[in-house]
């Protein structure tokens, strides 16, 4: 059982500002270089978070101004952005991406449907302290502790974000929940380039963790581990970063690159556009899902290893052409300036300017009826280890999210079957979950709706 | 033939050598309490140990005849007195890595010299079909299992090893047994398996009427998991009392193993604290 009934916790000691308060909490920010932030959420975290930490020097910690240690711990300005818990949706959808991120994904255990709810209130509690932040309290010293203490004393929510999706084998006998299958949720299947390992594929439920350092994510996994060991079973897991780039005032946010050095993220749909993301993201009541999906999404994860040591032996044209965008700006290849700049494919109907096979032509060609498959993307570069030959083992932790699976992501990745970058890449892992509706308020648990659902 | 001494006159030992300095105690177990479990559980070593030495000296014994058969046949349950005992066994670690290291835990892992016990004969028994190269081996390892056997008998437990053993056997499982990785060339795990749990049990078991006084809920509990991971194991017992290979274990009861195991290990980790001990 938890040891933390969440309603015991008491924000306000650790609150900087109202964690419910963005323009509040906004208000009060400053900025990597120490000034005010009058920047807004998205670009608060889209662009500084994790440059802060790289950026700060610090004096030595018993003397002001004493020179700096060798294992003096790197300063972040964000350790106490919280990013609010309860809501209509989870979070960690539509949050701006942090610097850090992680899917674990698990076999659930429960035998029985009242050791289901047990564990989704169990996550619901987990979740609540975690992204809250708050002191974690050992009274007995000859007891296990109760955290695993990486964190401090006091956890920080350092803009954790703990987001649970189910699969399809939830669906199974086991609970009874066949009925309430969202009708597009399916097991991930094999596409022509996938070479797809067992061990890293599918699963009863995944996590996603997203925060400003990895640190927290590792502390806020082994925290749900230590607190279900009848209820889940870890079954694979990956973890992933975006770089961060310099902070600039001038013009608009820019995508993060991925491990083939191009901008990944431009086009994307506007997060921060509430009615665009209720038509992409958010399944409606009005849809023909059941009717306790409404609030929750699609998540398509795939964890796509990329051949980089061939890629930097090819030609930076081709490179180009394989993608469709300019590599040091990320402009189209069709004119432009920046990755915000649109192609206009219409004009090039031959792909003389951008080759019809390229990626982003591929992926989204643009048209009205190419509108309907728009996602939204979340992926975080990966870097595992060494392969059996020597190579390097990373790539992209790819994570989107979408209304419709089969519409979404299903239907972008057959454009994309057999395009030129296949030859770079190789999908190893990963699976289609059901990102649960968001926990209302304090009442509310993880998976009610489904738990509740009557045929 | 070995004698081992009166249950009374180690309980005396057990009184005089505690120690019984154990600080802050949690709840109402006073040290004194603890002297019978501590003293029923060295002898429920010393009965396992004397067993382990008959059984290697018939194991050894087929090895260096050259008789495979019978010498695979003996090598699941002989290991099982070993792996009952693994916490105690283990705190003499030159033993217990002569007696049951992997061949990962060695740098050449099969080929290294340095390779030997109960491993190393599983390799040459199923792997290399042959005993021609491990005669040493199987020597040096009854002369381990001999010592063993002595330097247990000499030993005085602590307290807060035989307690904390019924965690540490569910740590071993959890972390690197689960997988099927220690007997990973005759695929008898699940005999490994059942040992461990005994031999766990039989900690807890002892410890039950110290634990309820404190947390009835708590000893149901683990009783309950107890009885699951049993319970599934008894799934996979042949007719003559042995079990079926690892493989024949279903992926689902491994997952429900592991669940158990981890649950168990999770609660038993909080055993000594809430014994008092340290």
């Amino acid at each position: 059982m938890p040891r933390w009934d969440w309603n015991e916790i008491h924000w306000g000691e650790m609150t900087m500002s109202d964690p419910n308060d963005d323009r509040q909490r906004n208000e009060t920010r400053h900025t990597a270089s120490g000034a005010p932030a009058s920047l807004d959420r998205r670009q608060l975290l889209g662009t500084l978070g994790g440059v802060a930490f790289v950026g700060l020097s610090k004096p030595a910690a018993a003397e002001p101004g004493a020179p700096a240690q060798v294992t003096d711990a790197p300063l972040s300005a964000l350790t106490q952005e919280r990013i609010p818990f309860h809501g209509l949706h989870q979070a960690g959808v539509t949050t701006p991406r942090p610097a850090a991120g992680m899917i674990a994904s698990f076999f659930v255990l429960a035998e029985t449907r009242e050791d289901l709810e047990r564990l989704f209130r169990t996550l619901t509690a987990r979740i609540a302290f975690l992204t809250q932040g708050g002191p974690q309290i050992d009274p007995d010293p000859k007891l296990p502790p109760a955290g695993s203490g990486i964190l401090g004393p006091v956890v920080p929510p350092d803009a954790l974000t703990v987001t649970v999706s189910v699969g399809a084998s939830l669906f199974d006998q086991r609970y009874g929940l066949a009925p309430f299958k969202p009708k597009r949720l399916q097991q991930m299947p094999r596409h022509p380039n996938d070479a797809l390992d067992a061990a890293l594929c599918h699963g009863d439920l995944s996590i996603q963790f997203c925060a400003n350092t990895p640190d927290a994510n590792i502390h806020a996994l082994r925290d749900i581990i230590k607190n279900t060991p009848d209820l889940l079973v870890l079954h694979w897991k990956q973890e992933g970063s975006v770089p961060p780039i310099p902070a600039s005032n001038d013009g608009p946010p820019e995508s993060a690159r991925n491990f083939l050095g191009f901008r990944d993220g431009s086009a994307n749909p506007d997060s921060a556009n509430t009615a665009l993301m209720d038509r992409i993201v958010w399944v409606q009541t009005a849809s023909d899902e059941p009717a306790w999906a409404a609030g929750g999404t699609y998540q398509a994860v795939r964890i796509i290893r990329n051949f980089v040591e061939r890629w930097d032996r090819t030609p930076l044209q081709e490179q180009e052409a394989i993608f469709g965008r300019v590599k040091s700006t990320g402009a189209p290849l069709d004119g432009g300036r920046s990755e915000h700049d649109v192609p206009d494919y219409a004009k090039d109907p031959q792909g003389a300017r951008t080759p019809l096979d390229a990626h982003i032509r591929l992926a989204n060609p643009r048209t009205p009826q190419s509108e309907a498959n728009l996602i939204l993307r979340r992926p975080f570069n990966y870097s595992n280890g060494v392969t059996k030959s020597g190579q390097l083992e990373m790539g992209l932790l790819f994570i989107c999210y979408q209304a419709d699976l089969e519409r979404g992501f299903i239907a972008v990745q057959k454009r994309l079957d057999g395009e030129p970058l296949e030859e770079y890449i190789k999908p190893i892992g990963g699976g289609f979950f059901y990102t649960l509706p968001g926990v209302r308020d304090e009442q509310d648990w993880l998976g009610r709706t489904l738990l509740q659902a009557r045929a | 033939m070995t004698t081992h001494p009166s249950r009374l006159m180690i309980r005396v030992a057990a009184i005089l050598t505690l120690g019984l300095g154990a600080g802050t105690v949690l709840g109402a177990v006073s040290p004194l309490e603890l002297v019978a479990p501590v003293a029923d559980y060295k002898l429920y070593v010393a009965e396992n140990s004397r067993k382990l030495v008959t059984d290697v000296r018939n194991f050894t014994a087929a090895v260096k005849a050259g008789d495979i058969e019978k010498a695979k046949q003996l090598f699941a349950p002989t290991r099982m007195s070993y792996e009952r005992i693994e916490p105690l066994a283990e705190l003499f670690s030159d033993l217990d890595s002569a007696i049951d290291s992997r061949a990962d835990d060695h740098e050449k892992a099969e080929q290294d010299p340095a390779f030997g016990g109960f491993h190393r004969i599983e390799y040459a028994l199923w792997v290399e079909k042959s005993t021609k190269n491990v005669g040493p081996v199987a020597d040096k390892l009854l002369a381990n299992v001999v010592e063993l056997q002595k330097r247990l008998t000499a030993l005085t437990f602590p307290p807060e090893k035989v307690v904390g053993g019924a965690a540490v056997l569910m740590e071993e499982v959890a972390a690197t047994k689960i997988s099927g990785e220690e007997d990973r060339y005759s695929h008898t795990d699940l005999w490994d398996f059942q040992a461990n749990f005994e031999g766990a049990y039989k900690i807890v078991e002892l410890l039950r009427p110290l634990v309820a006084k404190q947390d009835q809920a708590f000893a149901d509990k683990t009783d309950a998991n107890f009885k699951v991971v049993f319970d599934t194991l008894q799934k996979y017992r042949t007719p003559e009392g042995g079990f079926q290979t690892y493989e024949k274990l279903t992926d689902r009861d491994r997952k429900l193993l592991a669940g158990r195991v981890n649950t168990l290990a999770e609660d038993l980790s909080r055993l000594r604290g809430m014994l008092g001990l340290n």
